[in-house]
């Protein structure tokens, strides 16, 4: 959504530059959440277009099909949604009353980015449920989203802890633990029928 | 009351980089204008200089634009004080391709359409975005497709408005810049009125600019209004999305145009305070002539 760029571009630039310079931002940044280094050039150049596109991913995916199409997972969708930026909103605003010295949209940005890992999770469950149910099943979903899961907190901290006070770390990273886990909860418990 | 600060800003290759780029501190003003004026004049090729100098933060209100170079007042803008942040070479290079197509055109007319794809895009994606709300049912039975859809046009719209519409139609721009604390500004910025003519503001796309950037979140206000009396509230979220997003872009243009958060209550209380006046002077003045 709104992007912090330093160099807007000149008056009279085409466009396909500042639209190649932002994609290149954002796979930067998938990369970034991937292989979580300390690294501060995540939290300078914020976008929230990653956040969007993985919302979208994510609440497109957990949909129940159903044949009935009036009810065909619309308030599925909008719950996804809500549940992810509302859920970011209150963590952010917890980290702002704690002290934090993070800006909201950097936070935002942050934490929008770090659900990539669960969406990747996502994937591989649905893959998985196109095999026979079973404890078995069960076993290898649950694994793939502890993992997952547990990847997404450590990539989230790496970023967020540096902007707390050292007393207060654990208190702003429960509530990142908290959303987390409500997704996980979410795909987890996602059977498409 | 204007401020009385018409920093101009240097071109980089001069000056020592100061660290966060914006500190206005430290740096006397008379040698500022020395350097920028020294500058201009000694360079047969104007065009870096002239690239350093096009963009000013918040020239101010509407009128000023007119203003030739050099002259006039303008606000300075927040956060970067007076200088302009740019990373220096691609913006130079870009600026001079600029100027020589200019040159080869010839002098449009400042009513005529210069963007005429910048345009149709600006009013395409916002309009559609309206219409596929509005016409969801008779379109697709699948709300998830609506939904999806509508959300990919407010994101195209919101991207292209605030990066490339505005800028090429009427000479705004803005955008969030972090410095090295960690702090973050909100920087707004617009571009100086030049003598050439390439770089002038048309009317006829300043017009649909505006028109089309303050019509369509008053139409979303309107929808989320109307869904949450009405019930419909699943389509609550994505409504929600398209007020804040196109809001947004309303709001980052309007700091852009009118200047600095005090300039635009100082507008808006003299602007009320002239109706006001209009009001009781003209009851007097019926009432005297009756």
């Amino acid at each position: 959504m709104a992007e912090a760029v330093e160099s807007p571009g000149d008056p009279g630039t085409t466009t396909p530059r500042p639209l190649m310079r932002d994609l290149k931002a954002v796979g930067k940044k998938f990369m970034h959440v991937l292989y979580p280094r300390k690294s501060n050039t995540l939290l300078r150049d914020w976008d929230l277009w990653g956040p969007l596109i993985l919302c979208v991913t994510l609440a497109l995916m957990l949909q129940r099909g159903s044949v009935d199409s009036e009810k065909d997972g619309g308030p599925q969708f909008a719950e996804v949604f809500v549940i992810v930026w509302f859920g970011a909103v209150t963590i952010t605003l917890n980290s702002k009353l704690l002290g934090g010295n993070i800006s909201f949209f950097q936070s935002l940005c942050v934490l929008g980015y770090c659900i990539l890992p669960l969406t990747m999770a996502l994937l591989v469950c649905r893959l998985v449920l196109l095999a026979e149910p079973g404890p078995i099943n069960f076993m290898v979903r649950l694994f793939v989203v502890i993992i997952m899961f547990a990847w997404s907190i450590v990539a989230s901290t790496a970023f967020l802890a540096d902007s707390q006070p050292p007393n207060r770390k654990a208190l702003a990273v429960y509530p990142v633990f908290l959303f987390y886990f409500v997704i996980s909860w979410m795909i987890l418990t996602f059977t498409p029928q | 009351p204007s401020r009385p600060v018409p920093t101009l800003a240097p071109p980089h290759s001069l000056l020592p980089r100061e660290p966060g780029c914006g500190s206005r501190a430290g740096f006397p003003l008379l040698l500022r204008l020395l350097l920028a004026g020294g500058v201009l004049f000694a360079s047969g090729r104007s065009l870096p200089a002239a690239a350093a100098l096009t963009w000013l933060p918040e020239v101010g209100l509407a009128p000023s634009r007119h203003v030739a170079a050099g002259e006039g007042l303008w606000a300075p803008g927040e956060g970067l004080g007076g200088w302009v942040c740019q990373d220096s070479t691609d913006d130079t290079e870009d600026v001079s391709l600029f100027d020589a197509e200019e040159e080869t055109t010839n002098r449009p007319k400042k009513s005529k359409i210069r963007h005429p794809v910048a345009s149709f895009f600006h009013l395409f994606f916002r309009v559609s975005a309206i219409i596929v709300y509005l016409l969801c049912e008779l379109f697709s039975s699948s709300f998830i497709a609506c939904m999806v859809t509508i959300i990919l046009l407010l994101s195209c719209d919101f991207w292209a408005v605030k990066n490339v519409t505005g800028r090429l139609m009427v000479g705004l721009r803005w955008w969030n810049h972090i410095d090295e604390d960690g702090k973050s500004h909100w920087v707004f910025e617009s571009r100086k009125a030049s003598p050439q003519e390439g770089k002038t503001v048309s009317e006829a796309e300043s017009r649909i600019f505006w028109l089309g950037l303050v019509a369509c979140p008053v139409l979303w206000v309107v929808f989320a209004f109307s869904a949450l009396f009405s019930f419909r509230v699943k389509w609550l979220a994505v409504v929600i999305m398209g007020v804040v997003l196109q809001g947004a872009n309303l709001y980052g243009y309007i700091r852009c145009k009118v200047g600095s958060r005090k300039n635009l209550t100082s507008m808006a209380t003299t602007y009320l305070g002239r109706q006001f006046l209009r009001q009781t002077t003209g009851d007097t003045q019926t009432s005297s002539g009756e």
